[in-house]
């Protein structure tokens, strides 16, 4: 975070109070010039130490990037996040769904589950998403045991590893032996909160705390940072529904807008209940607002992609318009007799285009023009959609020998590309549509046969 | 150790819009619901306050809707049959706070059912339940211009919400909304800036903006939901902020949209791996209206039991 | 945008002679048409007709019988002001406090105590700077002395002073300038204030140079104006400048009247 003139003016060390020292008369005008960048704070001579340290802290981004597993591609980075809201920029580390193994689970049984979460990964629209973290409870093991089940399973696991449980002595046994890889010590919290920090510090992996309030997490967060443990968690319970997203929101608001260091981490966020409806409905609630990892029970594709889907809108840069890919569409049961309409390749008119020909009940050929997610009028001003790209569109698409007829319905915006279409084209018949989508079911019902 | 203090001082509440006549109000309802008058975001009760739960109304259409699959006409039931039946189980077995009646007959691509036979369907769900009606049109602009004030008619002095008002029909909605004394829903194509256009002509038609409910038009999940989600929250926040004509109640017609997408029809044989639609679905629409009461919805409206359930029960939680 | 109706100021004539006479008449009529005008504040001068606290509360008290709108305390006298506070009925602007430490000491106590927000003058005892850098000196003065006295920055309006295009016509750049540093003091920034009719003092076409300013200093990060807030044409640019900031939500018909 930039620092602003009163952040740095009260630094300034009063015992020098405009000495004039750093070249500016006064304490003040040295504060506004470090704040529009024309200074930096070290150009004040008599600086103290403490005020160093807090300005440094001040500056740096208000929330840490966090890791989970190994350096590279199989690693999880969430957190770095900086806005409260989509649209002042952008969501920028989509959260990470970790999925429980139980400590119940017989080896084979675990391996098994292990193996569908390795599995589970979906392509939609374009993007690979899925499960990016393998949380093993191992809950009533022993040290040893907690050892030999991380152990086993580690070396098969496409996603890092959460280790869980609530004693440090089967945390320890576990961390020590995938330690190379990093996994996530679940949790801090309670009386065994320090034995826990040393865990992670010691094998320096990555840690989550938990405390019953936000000032007790506050220092909890700030007693493993001392530590030396750099990635942390601030873990909450999503069952608890409406208090965690108070106080995952106070935490971030005070990490962003305040630069209170001790909260400036990503939240991770316990949903797992056992009815799965319940447990989509809490996943998608806390994805929405601002868990970093998600701990749910959930390994459906019913499940799943609900909350996938989620995460995917939530953290799409507002800025940049979605697409939808350029290509033919078949809306309906078509045949070589049905209406041929194109439109561009931004998503929401593509959407409207499509609900109301379903609407119409007209089966319909809907040809998307790449106009790099551009609306219809926005395309147009902007050089990205003319008579000839519909035209050759039409031809990659090879949309003629999908039908018999040679009609083509254009959008009743762009009435100047009829003559043209005709002119260059096989498309002899350029019939001009409605201007908004939602005149297509009257427009086909009236002007097709 | 002591966290900085990071309450907001929202300046402007948001409109509270009380749906539903009782007799002795002028209508038949047996109870009234209450929507909006927030002084905060959703749920941070820690810097205002939510005076009001948000209110699920559950989705029936005058007609069985031809497009839905079967696993929700299925768990819809007999009832799908009916729009009496259909509000009764809504209101009987699944708790809903209101009902949203959709003249899907109407549809002109459909079966284009005449007005009459529309404002009959509005009677029947009046007498069948004692709950506040929301009235929504089929989407056909023209159609919707005669059908709507006949129907508005036939609940005359219940105090119904009807939508949806838009720029070009605005006028008409205000009439009838102001002669039939009912509330409107304002609305607008996934668009801020026509969103608060159409409250500004409203309330130059002479309609109360404390008479009005946005629909920014609702989209489901992975389709355009991100779009709709922000102008949600930016009406929300430029409302409480002091926008006087952004701080209005939200409506998000998730029931009808989540049943429209691939991943609520389609089933494992064409989307291999993305589990069984009939759990598949329900989850779907479940989802997308947690993202909009996160978003500000004030209300929801819900189609499969399921959702309806999971959805109430969040609602308690998240007011907990 | 933030705008406090100049009006109640017995600088004006018919203010004046009202007072004399303890006729409410024109303080409630101006109440009301600046209210309706959409006055965020009501602006409240007794000048040097009286220095009896008393007088001012009864013009307060006029205001508050017809409106709503929360008023301004336009005076420099600690005395007067901790009288008046107590019978606004919504907490107050405070108009207003200078950079003199005497000033600050005075003024800044009652403003915490009443949750009040307050204009804070780039100025002090040694008089009104005429460089840029001399106004944010003041100005962070003012707002760092705030902050210590538990004044939140949202509650703070700084003010860079504006002078008459007329007379100083080389200054006028020296005050954009201060209001686009105002904005680097804190996050998020206090706001920025200006006594808008000043520039257009003894000129011919008021009107227009006080829109023309209001529209550039709206530009550099201004969100408040002491002005004639029943001058449409005003308030209508300030609504247009506010949108090029995306400071509000644009929509085809933004410059009717709310209350139409």
């Amino acid at each position: 975070m930039p620092l602003t003139a009163m952040q740095v003016y009260k630094n300034l060390p009063k015992s020098h109070a405009n000495c004039g020292d750093c070249g500016f008369p006064t304490c003040m005008a040295f504060a506004m010039q470090v704040a529009a960048k024309q200074k930096a704070i070290t150009d004040c001579p008599h600086l103290s130490e403490e005020s160093k340290g807090a300005m440094a802290d001040a500056s740096a981004p208000p929330m840490k990037l966090v890791r989970i597993g190994p350096p590279g591609e199989a690693g999880v980075e969430i957190g770095q996040e900086t806005v409260m809201f989509r649209h002042e920029e952008k969501f920028r580390k989509p959260p990470a769904l970790a999925v429980t193994i139980a400590a119940s689970l017989s080896d084979e049984e675990a391996l098994a589950r292990l193996e569908r979460i390795n599995a589970a990964v979906f392509t939609r629209v374009g993007e690979e998403i899925g499960v990016r973290l393998a949380a093993v409870d191992l809950e009533g093991l022993s040290a040893g045991a907690a050892a030999a089940r991380v152990k086993a399973l580690a070396g098969k696991s496409r996603a890092p590893l959460v280790l869980m449980s609530a004693s440090p002595a089967a945390l320890a046994g576990a961390a020590k032996a995938v330690a190379d890889r990093k996994p996530l010590i679940y949790r801090a919290s309670g009386s065994d909160a320090e034995a826990v920090i040393g865990i992670a510090a010691e094998n320096k992996c990555p840690l989550a705390v938990h405390a019953d309030s936000l000032e007790a997490l506050a220092d909890l967060a700030k007693a493993a940072k001392d530590r030396g443990v750099e990635d942390i968690l601030l873990s909450f319970d999503g069952r608890d529904t409406a208090r965690s997203i108070r106080e995952i929101t106070r935490a971030r608001r005070a990490a962003l807008k305040k630069g209170f260091r001790a909260l400036g981490y990503p939240a991770m966020v316990d949903v797992a209940v056992d009815d799965p409806l319940k447990e989509t409905v809490l996943a998608g609630t806390f994805a929405a607002k601002y868990a970093g990892v998600i701990l749910l029970n959930g390994l459906d594709g019913a499940e799943l992609l609900p909350v996938l889907t989620t995460i995917q809108n939530i953290y799409t840069d507002p800025q940049v318009p979605n697409t939808v890919e350029a290509k033919l569409y078949e809306i309906g049961n078509v045949n070589e007799n049905s209406p041929v309409m194109f439109t561009t390749n931004f998503s929401l008119t593509y959407f409207c285009v499509e609900g109301e020909v379903e609407r119409s009940k007209m089966p319909s050929y809907v040809c998307v023009v790449d106009t790099e997610g551009l609306g219809v009028l926005n395309a147009y001003a902007g050089d990205k959609l003319s008579p000839e790209k519909v035209v050759k569109t039409l031809q990659a698409q090879k949309v003629a020998d999908r039908v018999r007829h040679r009609k083509l319905i254009i959008p009743g915006l762009l009435p100047s590309f009829r003559a043209e279409i005709e002119d260059i084209s096989e498309w002899k018949e350029v019939i001009i549509g409605p201007e908004n989508a939602s005149g297509i079911p009257a427009f086909l019902t009236a002007n097709w046969k | 150790m002591q966290v900085a203090d990071v309450t907001e001082k929202w300046t402007n509440r948001i409109n509270t819009v009380t749906l539903g006549a009782t007799r002795e109000q002028g209508g038949t309802r047996g109870r009234t619901v209450t929507v909006g008058g927030e002084t905060t975001l959703p749920f941070l009760t820690f810097e205002g306050e939510i005076p009001n739960r948000p209110a699920i109304a559950g989705l029936v259409a005058d007609v069985v809707p031809d497009g839905w699959p079967d696993v929700l006409t299925a768990a819809v039931g007999d009832a799908i049959r009916s729009p009496a039946a259909w509000a009764r189980r809504c209101v009987d077995d699944l708790g809903v706070d209101l009902i949203c009646l959709k003249l899907l007959g109407a549809d002109p691509s459909g079966r284009n059912l005449p007005p009459g036979e529309c404002a009959k369907a509005v009677r029947a769900v009046l007498e069948a339940v004692d709950v506040p009606l929301i009235i929504w049109g089929c989407g056909d602009e023209n159609k919707d211009n005669e059908v709507l004030p006949e129907c508005s008619q036939a609940a005359r002095g219940e105090n119904c919400l009807l939508g949806s008002a838009t720029e070009k029909n605005y006028r008409t909605m205000a009439a009838i909304g102001q002669a039939d004394k009912h509330k409107l829903i304002g609305e607008a194509p996934v668009d801020i800036n026509i969103a608060k256009q159409v409250n500004i002509l409203l309330q130059d038609a002479g309609f109360d903006l404390n008479d009005v409910v946005m629909n920014q038009v609702t989209a489901a999940l992975g389709y355009g939901f991100d779009y709709v989600y922000t102008i949600f929250e930016r009406v929300r926040i430029a409302g409480l902020k002091g926008d006087r004509h952004m701080a209005l109640p939200q409506i998000a017609n998730v029931g009808w949209e989540a049943w429209k997408v691939k991943e609520a029809l389609a089933d494992e044989d064409v989307l291999p791996g993305w589990g069984k639609l009939k759990e598949r679905g329900p989850r779907w629409e479940a989802a997308t209206a947690a993202g909009y009461l996160q978003a500000g919805a004030d209300i929801i409206v819900l189609a499969h039991p399921d959702a309806i359930k999971v959805t109430r029960e969040s609602i308690g939680e998240l007011m907990g | 945008m933030i705008l406090v109706g100049e009006r109640i100021n017995t600088g004006f004539k018919d203010i004046k002679q009202a007072v004399l006479d303890k006729d409410p008449g024109p303080l409630r009529e101006w109440a009301q048409k600046q209210a309706a005008a959409g006055a965020t504040y009501l602006d409240v001068n007794l000048g040097a007709v009286s220095a009896d606290a008393a007088v001012m509360c009864w013009m307060i008290e006029q205001v508050q019988s017809v409106v709503e709108t929360p008023v301004s305390i336009d005076t420099n006298k600690a005395s007067i002001l901790a009288e008046a506070i107590k019978v606004c009925n919504k907490p107050p602007l405070i108009n207003s406090t200078t950079a003199a430490q005497e000033k600050l000491d005075a003024f800044l106590p009652i403003a915490a105590e009443h949750n009040a927000s307050i204009i804070g003058l780039s100025i002090d005892e040694t008089g009104t700077p005429k460089s840029a850098d001399g106004r944010v000196e003041k100005a962070g003065m003012v707002l760092a002395a705030a902050t210590e006295a538990g004044i939140p920055p949202e509650h703070v309006f700084l003010d860079p002073i504006v002078m008459p295009l007329k007379y100083m016509q080389d200054q006028m750049r020296e005050i954009l300038e201060a209001v686009r540093q105002f904005r680097l003091f804190s996050d998020p920034p206090p706001h920025i204030i200006c006594g808008l009719s000043n520039v257009s003092n003894g000129t011919t076409h008021k009107k227009l140079i006080n829109r023309t300013f209001l529209v550039m200093a709206v530009g550099c990060g201004l969100d408040a104006a002491i002005c004639d807030v029943t001058d449409g044409d005003l308030v209508d640019a300030a609504k247009t400048a506010e949108l090029v900031m995306n400071r509000e939500i644009y929509a085809d018909s933004y410059i009717k009247p709310a209350s139409a």
